[in-house]
Protein backbone atom coordinates (compact mmCIF):
# COMPACT_ATOMS: atom_id res chain seq x y z
CA UNK A 1 0.00 0.00 0.00
CA UNK A 2 1.20 3.45 -0.93
CA UNK A 3 0.22 4.95 2.45
CA UNK A 4 2.44 2.49 4.33
CA UNK A 5 5.34 3.25 2.03
CA UNK A 6 4.98 6.99 2.60
CA UNK A 7 4.73 6.44 6.36
CA UNK A 8 7.80 4.21 6.43
CA UNK A 9 9.86 6.46 4.15
CA UNK A 10 9.17 9.57 6.23
CA UNK A 11 9.77 7.76 9.55
CA UNK A 12 13.04 6.26 8.26
CA UNK A 13 14.22 9.63 6.95
CA UNK A 14 13.43 11.33 10.27
CA UNK A 15 15.20 8.53 12.19
CA UNK A 16 18.43 8.80 10.15
CA UNK A 17 18.44 12.61 10.20
CA UNK A 18 17.78 12.89 13.93
CA UNK A 19 20.40 10.23 14.75
CA UNK A 20 22.97 12.18 12.72
CA UNK A 21 21.87 15.51 14.21
CA UNK A 22 22.24 14.09 17.73
CA UNK A 23 25.91 13.34 17.05
CA UNK A 24 26.72 16.53 15.12
CA UNK A 25 25.12 19.45 17.01
CA UNK A 26 27.34 21.54 19.25
CA UNK A 27 25.31 21.75 22.44
CA UNK A 28 24.93 18.60 24.51
CA UNK A 29 21.37 19.47 25.58
CA UNK A 30 20.33 19.69 21.91
CA UNK A 31 21.80 16.22 21.43
CA UNK A 32 19.43 14.89 24.09
CA UNK A 33 16.45 16.56 22.42
CA UNK A 34 17.36 15.08 19.01
CA UNK A 35 17.84 11.63 20.47
CA UNK A 36 14.39 11.91 22.11
CA UNK A 37 12.88 12.57 18.68
CA UNK A 38 14.85 9.58 17.35
CA UNK A 39 13.38 7.27 20.01
CA UNK A 40 9.84 8.50 19.31
CA UNK A 41 10.37 7.88 15.57
CA UNK A 42 11.55 4.31 16.20
CA UNK A 43 8.44 3.79 18.32
CA UNK A 44 6.40 4.86 15.26
CA UNK A 45 8.25 2.25 13.18
CA UNK A 46 7.32 -0.43 15.74
CA UNK A 47 3.68 0.58 15.42
CA UNK A 48 4.09 0.25 11.64
CA UNK A 49 5.49 -3.25 12.19
CA UNK A 50 2.26 -4.22 14.03
CA UNK A 51 4.02 -4.34 17.41
CA UNK A 52 2.06 -1.74 19.43
CA UNK A 53 3.18 -3.10 22.81
CA UNK A 54 6.83 -2.67 21.84
CA UNK A 55 6.04 0.80 20.52
CA UNK A 56 4.57 1.83 23.86
CA UNK A 57 7.50 0.22 25.68
CA UNK A 58 9.93 2.15 23.48
CA UNK A 59 8.08 5.39 24.31
CA UNK A 60 8.07 4.66 28.02
CA UNK A 61 11.59 3.30 28.48
CA UNK A 62 13.58 5.21 25.85
CA UNK A 63 11.71 8.43 25.09
CA UNK A 64 10.80 8.70 28.77
CA UNK A 65 13.28 7.16 31.18
CA UNK A 66 16.54 7.05 29.19
CA UNK A 67 16.11 10.60 27.85
CA UNK A 68 15.45 12.00 31.32
CA UNK A 69 18.41 10.03 32.72
CA UNK A 70 20.74 11.40 30.02
CA UNK A 71 19.41 14.93 30.57
CA UNK A 72 20.07 14.53 34.29
CA UNK A 73 23.63 13.40 33.55
CA UNK A 74 24.21 16.43 31.31
CA UNK A 75 22.80 18.84 33.90
CA UNK A 76 24.99 17.44 36.67
CA UNK A 77 28.23 17.53 34.64
CA UNK A 78 27.45 20.58 32.55
CA UNK A 79 29.65 23.32 33.99
CA UNK A 80 32.91 21.58 33.24
CA UNK A 81 32.56 19.93 29.88
CA UNK A 82 31.70 21.26 26.52
CA UNK A 83 30.51 19.19 23.67
CA UNK A 84 33.25 20.10 21.28
CA UNK A 85 36.52 19.04 22.71
CA UNK A 86 34.66 16.03 21.55
CA UNK A 87 36.22 14.74 18.32
CA UNK A 88 38.97 12.11 18.21
CA UNK A 89 40.34 13.47 14.92
CA UNK A 90 39.85 10.29 12.91
CA UNK A 91 36.60 11.54 11.41
CA UNK A 92 37.09 10.58 7.73
CA UNK A 93 38.48 7.11 8.50
CA UNK A 94 35.60 6.43 10.90
CA UNK A 95 33.11 7.65 8.31
CA UNK A 96 34.51 5.27 5.67
CA UNK A 97 34.63 2.36 8.12
CA UNK A 98 31.07 2.93 9.31
CA UNK A 99 29.75 3.30 5.75
CA UNK A 100 31.48 0.08 4.63
CA UNK A 101 30.01 -1.72 7.63
CA UNK A 102 26.52 -0.39 6.95
CA UNK A 103 26.70 -1.35 3.26
CA UNK A 104 28.01 -4.79 4.23
CA UNK A 105 25.03 -5.31 6.53
CA UNK A 106 22.61 -4.33 3.75
CA UNK A 107 24.35 -6.49 1.11
CA UNK A 108 24.43 -9.51 3.42
CA UNK A 109 20.62 -9.31 3.55
CA UNK A 110 20.47 -10.46 -0.09
CA UNK A 111 18.22 -13.44 0.67
CA UNK A 112 15.54 -11.17 2.09
CA UNK A 113 12.58 -10.56 -0.25
CA UNK A 114 12.48 -7.12 -1.85
CA UNK A 115 8.79 -7.23 -2.78
CA UNK A 116 6.03 -6.37 -0.34
CA UNK A 117 5.24 -9.01 2.29
CA UNK A 118 2.29 -8.69 4.68
CA UNK A 119 3.32 -7.89 8.25
CA UNK A 120 1.93 -10.17 10.90
CA UNK A 121 0.97 -8.76 14.28
CA UNK A 122 0.68 -10.71 17.51
CA UNK A 123 -1.82 -10.58 20.32
CA UNK A 124 -0.37 -9.25 23.57
CA UNK A 125 -1.57 -12.42 25.35
CA UNK A 126 0.57 -14.55 23.00
CA UNK A 127 3.51 -12.24 23.63
CA UNK A 128 3.16 -12.42 27.41
CA UNK A 129 2.80 -16.22 27.31
CA UNK A 130 6.03 -16.43 25.30
CA UNK A 131 7.78 -13.94 27.54
CA UNK A 132 6.82 -15.53 30.85
CA UNK A 133 6.67 -19.23 29.94
CA UNK A 134 8.80 -20.21 26.96
CA UNK A 135 11.40 -17.44 27.19
CA UNK A 136 11.04 -16.99 30.96
CA UNK A 137 14.71 -17.69 31.60
CA UNK A 138 15.68 -14.55 29.65
CA UNK A 139 13.38 -12.40 31.76
CA UNK A 140 14.87 -13.91 34.91
CA UNK A 141 18.41 -13.23 33.66
CA UNK A 142 17.39 -9.66 32.81
CA UNK A 143 16.12 -9.19 36.35
CA UNK A 144 19.36 -10.51 37.84
CA UNK A 145 21.40 -8.27 35.51
CA UNK A 146 19.35 -5.24 36.57
CA UNK A 147 19.84 -6.10 40.23
CA UNK A 148 23.62 -6.34 39.73
CA UNK A 149 23.64 -3.10 37.73
CA UNK A 150 21.67 -1.33 40.47
CA UNK A 151 24.16 -2.43 43.12
CA UNK A 152 27.09 -1.43 40.88
CA UNK A 153 25.61 2.01 40.11
CA UNK A 154 25.02 2.72 43.82
CA UNK A 155 28.58 1.60 44.61
CA UNK A 156 30.00 3.91 41.93
CA UNK A 157 28.22 7.09 43.01
CA UNK A 158 28.12 6.66 46.78
CA UNK A 159 29.38 9.48 48.99
CA UNK A 160 32.77 9.54 50.66
CA UNK A 161 34.51 6.94 48.50
CA UNK A 162 38.21 7.70 48.24
CA UNK B 1 -3.07 -5.23 6.85
CA UNK B 2 0.23 -3.50 6.39
CA UNK B 3 2.62 -4.87 3.80
CA UNK B 4 6.10 -3.53 3.15
CA UNK B 5 9.34 -4.98 1.73
CA UNK B 6 11.44 -6.39 4.61
CA UNK B 7 14.68 -5.25 3.00
CA UNK B 8 13.71 -1.60 3.56
CA UNK B 9 13.71 -2.12 7.32
CA UNK B 10 17.06 -3.90 7.15
CA UNK B 11 18.51 -1.01 5.16
CA UNK B 12 17.31 1.42 7.84
CA UNK B 13 18.82 -0.82 10.51
CA UNK B 14 22.16 -0.94 8.65
CA UNK B 15 22.19 2.85 8.29
CA UNK B 16 21.48 3.34 12.01
CA UNK B 17 24.22 0.84 12.92
CA UNK B 18 26.68 2.76 10.71
CA UNK B 19 25.73 6.05 12.41
CA UNK B 20 26.18 4.48 15.84
CA UNK B 21 29.60 3.04 14.97
CA UNK B 22 30.64 6.38 13.49
CA UNK B 23 29.71 8.11 16.74
CA UNK B 24 31.56 5.55 18.86
CA UNK B 25 34.71 6.01 16.77
CA UNK B 26 34.74 9.80 16.61
CA UNK B 27 33.40 11.14 19.90
CA UNK B 28 35.29 11.64 23.15
CA UNK B 29 32.48 12.91 25.33
CA UNK B 30 31.24 10.06 27.52
CA UNK B 31 27.56 11.00 27.18
CA UNK B 32 27.85 11.17 23.38
CA UNK B 33 29.48 7.73 23.45
CA UNK B 34 26.54 6.39 25.46
CA UNK B 35 24.12 7.89 22.93
CA UNK B 36 26.03 6.33 20.02
CA UNK B 37 25.84 2.93 21.70
CA UNK B 38 22.11 3.45 22.20
CA UNK B 39 21.66 4.17 18.47
CA UNK B 40 23.56 0.99 17.55
CA UNK B 41 21.55 -1.11 20.04
CA UNK B 42 18.31 0.32 18.68
CA UNK B 43 19.38 -0.80 15.20
CA UNK B 44 19.85 -4.34 16.56
CA UNK B 45 16.47 -4.30 18.35
CA UNK B 46 14.81 -3.13 15.13
CA UNK B 47 16.23 -6.23 13.39
CA UNK B 48 14.65 -8.53 16.00
CA UNK B 49 11.26 -6.85 15.59
CA UNK B 50 11.45 -6.91 11.78
CA UNK B 51 12.24 -10.63 11.55
CA UNK B 52 9.62 -11.35 14.22
CA UNK B 53 6.99 -9.45 12.25
CA UNK B 54 7.79 -11.23 8.98
CA UNK B 55 8.26 -14.74 10.36
CA UNK B 56 4.57 -15.48 9.96
CA UNK B 57 4.56 -18.35 12.45
CA UNK B 58 3.97 -18.44 16.21
CA UNK B 59 7.77 -18.64 16.58
CA UNK B 60 8.00 -15.08 15.27
CA UNK B 61 6.69 -13.72 18.55
CA UNK B 62 10.03 -14.69 20.08
CA UNK B 63 11.52 -11.76 18.16
CA UNK B 64 9.35 -9.35 20.11
CA UNK B 65 10.16 -11.10 23.38
CA UNK B 66 13.88 -10.76 22.61
CA UNK B 67 13.31 -7.07 21.78
CA UNK B 68 11.68 -6.50 25.18
CA UNK B 69 14.61 -8.15 26.98
CA UNK B 70 17.08 -6.08 24.91
CA UNK B 71 15.26 -2.82 25.68
CA UNK B 72 15.58 -3.63 29.38
CA UNK B 73 19.27 -4.45 29.00
CA UNK B 74 19.97 -1.21 27.10
CA UNK B 75 18.21 0.85 29.78
CA UNK B 76 20.32 -0.90 32.45
CA UNK B 77 23.43 -0.09 30.48
CA UNK B 78 22.53 3.61 30.39
CA UNK B 79 22.00 3.63 34.16
CA UNK B 80 25.44 2.10 34.83
CA UNK B 81 27.01 4.38 32.19
CA UNK B 82 25.64 7.48 33.86
CA UNK B 83 26.88 6.28 37.26
CA UNK B 84 30.35 6.04 35.67
CA UNK B 85 29.88 9.55 34.20
CA UNK B 86 29.08 10.96 37.66
CA UNK B 87 32.04 9.16 39.29
CA UNK B 88 34.39 10.29 36.49
CA UNK B 89 33.16 13.86 36.71
CA UNK B 90 33.70 13.90 40.48
CA UNK B 91 37.20 12.40 40.26
CA UNK B 92 38.57 14.16 37.17
CA UNK B 93 36.37 17.22 36.71
CA UNK B 94 35.74 16.24 33.11
CA UNK B 95 33.98 13.47 31.21
CA UNK B 96 36.38 13.39 28.29
CA UNK B 97 37.21 9.70 27.91
CA UNK B 98 40.74 10.56 26.66
CA UNK B 99 41.55 11.84 30.16
CA UNK B 100 40.21 8.76 31.92
CA UNK B 101 43.46 6.81 31.97
CA UNK B 102 43.11 5.02 35.30
CA UNK B 103 40.64 2.28 36.01
CA UNK B 104 40.62 3.27 39.68
CA UNK B 105 38.83 6.59 40.05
Amino acid sequence: MILDEVAFASLAAIAVVTALAALLVRELVHTILWIAVFFVTLSGIYFLLAAPFLGVLQLGVYAGAVTILLLFGVMVTRKRIFSREAATGIGPAALVLASVLGILVVVSASGVPTQEVPIRGYDVTVLSTTLFNDDGAWLLLLGLTMLGALAGAIYLVREGRE
Amino acid sequence: MTSLPPVDFLALSGALLAIGIFGILTRRNFILLLISVEIAINAAILNFVVFGAYAGTPAGVSGQAAAIVLIGLAATEVAVGLAIVLALNRARGSINVAEATQLKL
